[in-house]
């Protein structure tokens, strides 16, 4: 294909996305840099950016001053984890629903997931609190499960459905046509089709609990081994001061997984989308 | 295979009426095309036989069985779609194979009927292959395919060919002509092109508005139209139509008077006719010739296709539209004296009703 802009609009389209990814991965680097400087030199006047004594030193000091922070952030997968799953058995028949079939309410309810979907967490954090203690859920890793998974399903619902709705329906005709069932087709057409948008979805769900987790977390739960890296950071919170560093390296240590996972699945995201699109 | 007959189908999408009391008796083996323009109900009708919609009244019998409220696997049918709906995630043996998976049949049989269907559309070598590797032809032939693996008692078709260039179109309509001999089978066409209908079909349902304008064999159609609409429709190119005045009946016809024309006598039963009345005139282009016949035509366009000349022009202020030999020695922006046979002409009334031609051409049928 031809280049479709000039050198001008090519300079100026880089331009923007400089500024903007210098915006979004700033604080980033300025998190690794402190992380990589003894506590002391962080206070010093005046502030520089760059220094002779960077060390790695605190990324294994970080283990022994807390010593449950890989417990953390294990949890932190582990919940975002178990909320993307159990979303996703949720949201996937009833987007399907919502896609095709037809039913009493079904605009009705929709709006309704909308408007719940307007509330954050916070504002419900103490009715959330009496419906989990009710449910004798306090203290246990599904405390903060459960209230993820019920806030990620209406968002899910709405992204996967118009998703869903963009599949042909004359493949489902067909295989109408072809004796198969409604969960048959689902399960050898629609899903199969639907590949790259569950991705997409499971991907919004996992950093949406991973955002969601903290809120709960320092709410609902109190048992120690439980807590997820945002709410373990508070450790490197002590009587007299604060270990800036080591949090800003705690802080890296647990997102790096997370980012691997994602680097990985964008490469799969990219490829789903060209194999869906040789079809027509 | 089956008979197919459609009893008094009628169907409404809230306040529309779509189809209108359609009663047609399909025979065994027979190929029949439903033709018309966009939105005449066609693919409605269709998809009504095939399962997918229910009529709001009326009955489907296939071979004397009333399978109106079944579902499409027992009425014994099969559809080819119009995007062909192929699954683009599984192999064209996959695709084939799909209404035998869904059936649950042991391996081997499954292979053998794959192996089958692939054979008949030489699809063998394509087999490992996923529909997005394939050309509009072969992906044609794989929905085929997967609709013959089942042999089902009849075939449903959905404008099959309109994603397919021109060429192509022409190959597969005779791929599936001979398709339809191979499998002796019941099959049901829908298509926009009038064509197809012709080269295709034993017998054409011409609708219109949700309602069966003609039902016949191709030739019956073009040399005895019922309607004004089915006599537009049928033909390439159009049927020109010209306005006329009855100027008097008795036993060898209708005389009617041709604005800007000849006064012809018309070999037509005269019933309902009086003298004085509004009519048109039909005449195929093809029916058209050069010579002294009292009309003038100015030529504004000319189409020279080599063994016709596709003339376009007007006779007063009436459009007209005239297939004239190859040779012609005739040239745009001049006027050609064009003469008709008063046999070949068909007259309707006002309403668009056929006067019956008395003339009974030999029937190809």
């Amino acid at each position: 294909m031809m280049d479709r802009y000039s050198r001008l609009q090519t300079l100026v389209i880089y331009a923007a996305l400089a500024v903007f990814l210098t915006f979004i991965l700033l604080p980033f680097v300025e998190m690794f840099m402190v992380s990589l400087r003894p506590l002391e030199h962080l206070f010093s006047t005046p502030y520089r950016f760059w220094g002779d004594d960077f060390s790695f030193a605190v990324y294994r000091q970080i283990w022994e001053t807390v010593p449950l922070l890989g417990r953390y952030i294990f949890n932190s997968i582990y919940i975002s984890g178990m909320v993307t799953a159990i979303t996703m058995i949720f949201v996937v028949p009833a987007a399907y629903a919502y896609a095709r079939l037809d039913f009493p309410f079904k605009n009705a309810s929709l709006a309704i997931f909308l408007g719940v979907n307007m509330f954050t967490g916070a504002v419900l954090l103490i009715p959330l609190y009496r419906v989990l203690r009710t449910l004798g859920l306090l203290n246990t890793y599904w405390a903060m499960i459960v209230p993820g998974v019920a806030f990620l399903i209406p968002t899910g619902i709405w992204l996967l459905r118009s998703y869903l709705e963009k599949i042909p329906r004359e493949l489902e005709e067909a295989a109408f046509v072809d004796g198969a069932s409604r969960l048959y087709t689902l399960r050898r057409v629609v899903l199969p089709l639907a590949v790259p948008g569950l991705i997409v979805v499971s991907v919004a769900f996992f950093i949406g609990a991973y955002a969601q987790q903290f809120l709960f977390a320092i709410t609902f739960n109190q048992v120690r081994e439980y807590q997820p890296l945002p709410a373990g950071l508070f450790e490197f919170i002590g009587y007299q001061d604060v270990t800036w560093n080591e949090m800003m390296a705690a802080s890296l240590t647990g997102v790096l997984p997370v980012m691997v996972v994602f680097l990985f699945l964008q490469k799969y995201f990219v490829a789903g989308l060209t194999a869906g699109a040789v079809k027509e | 295979m089956a008979t197919l007959d459609l009893q008094n189908i009628q169907k409404s999408f809230g306040d529309a009426k779509v189809l209108h009391d359609i009663d047609l008796a399909i025979r065994d083996r027979e190929f029949v095309v439903f033709v018309g323009p966009s939105g005449c109900g066609k693919s409605t009708l269709l998809r009504i036989i095939a399962g997918l919609e229910e009529a709001t009244s009326g009955k489907i019998v296939i071979d004397g069985q009333d399978v109106s409220r079944d579902h499409p696997l027992d009425r014994g049918i099969s559809m080819v779609f119009q995007s062909y709906a192929l699954y683009p995630h599984l192999s064209v043996f996959e695709n084939i194979a799909f209404p035998l998976r869904v059936a649950k049949m042991p391996e081997p049989d499954l292979k053998a009927k794959v192996a089958r269907a692939a054979e008949i559309l030489q699809l063998t070598d394509k087999l490992k292959l996923k529909p997005g590797q394939l050309s509009g032809g072969q992906r044609q032939r794989v929905a085929i395919g997967r609709s013959i693996v089942r042999e089902p008692r009849v075939f449903l078709f959905d404008e099959p060919l309109s994603n397919l260039d021109a060429a192509l179109r022409g190959d597969m309509r005779v791929e599936l002509s001979q398709l339809h001999w191979q499998l002796d089978a019941t099959m049901v066409y829908v298509t926009h092109d009038q064509v197809e209908a012709m080269t295709m079909a034993d017998r054409i349902v011409v609708l219109n508005g949700g309602k069966v304008e003609q039902f016949g064999t191709p030739m019956e159609l073009y040399h005895h139209p019922a309607t004004k609409f089915v006599a537009g429709f049928i033909g390439q190119p159009n049927m020109n139509f010209l306005p006329a005045r009855v100027c008097g009946t008795d036993t060898a016809g209708v005389a009617v008077e041709v604005a800007n024309g000849p006064t012809l006598t018309l070999p037509v039963d005269p019933e309902g006719l009086t003298p004085g009345d509004a009519v048109e005139v039909g005449i195929h282009p093809e029916d058209l010739t050069l010579g002294d016949g009292g009309m003038t035509m100015k030529i504004h366009v000319l189409e020279r296709l080599g063994g016709q000349s596709i003339t376009h022009g007007h006779l007063g202020g009436t459009r007209i539209c005239a297939a004239l030999p190859g040779t012609a020695p005739i040239r745009e922006a001049e006027a050609v004296e064009l003469a008709v046979a008063p046999s070949a002409c068909h007259l309707f009334d006002a309403r668009g009703r056929v006067a019956r031609r008395r003339d009974a051409l030999a029937l190809v049928a």
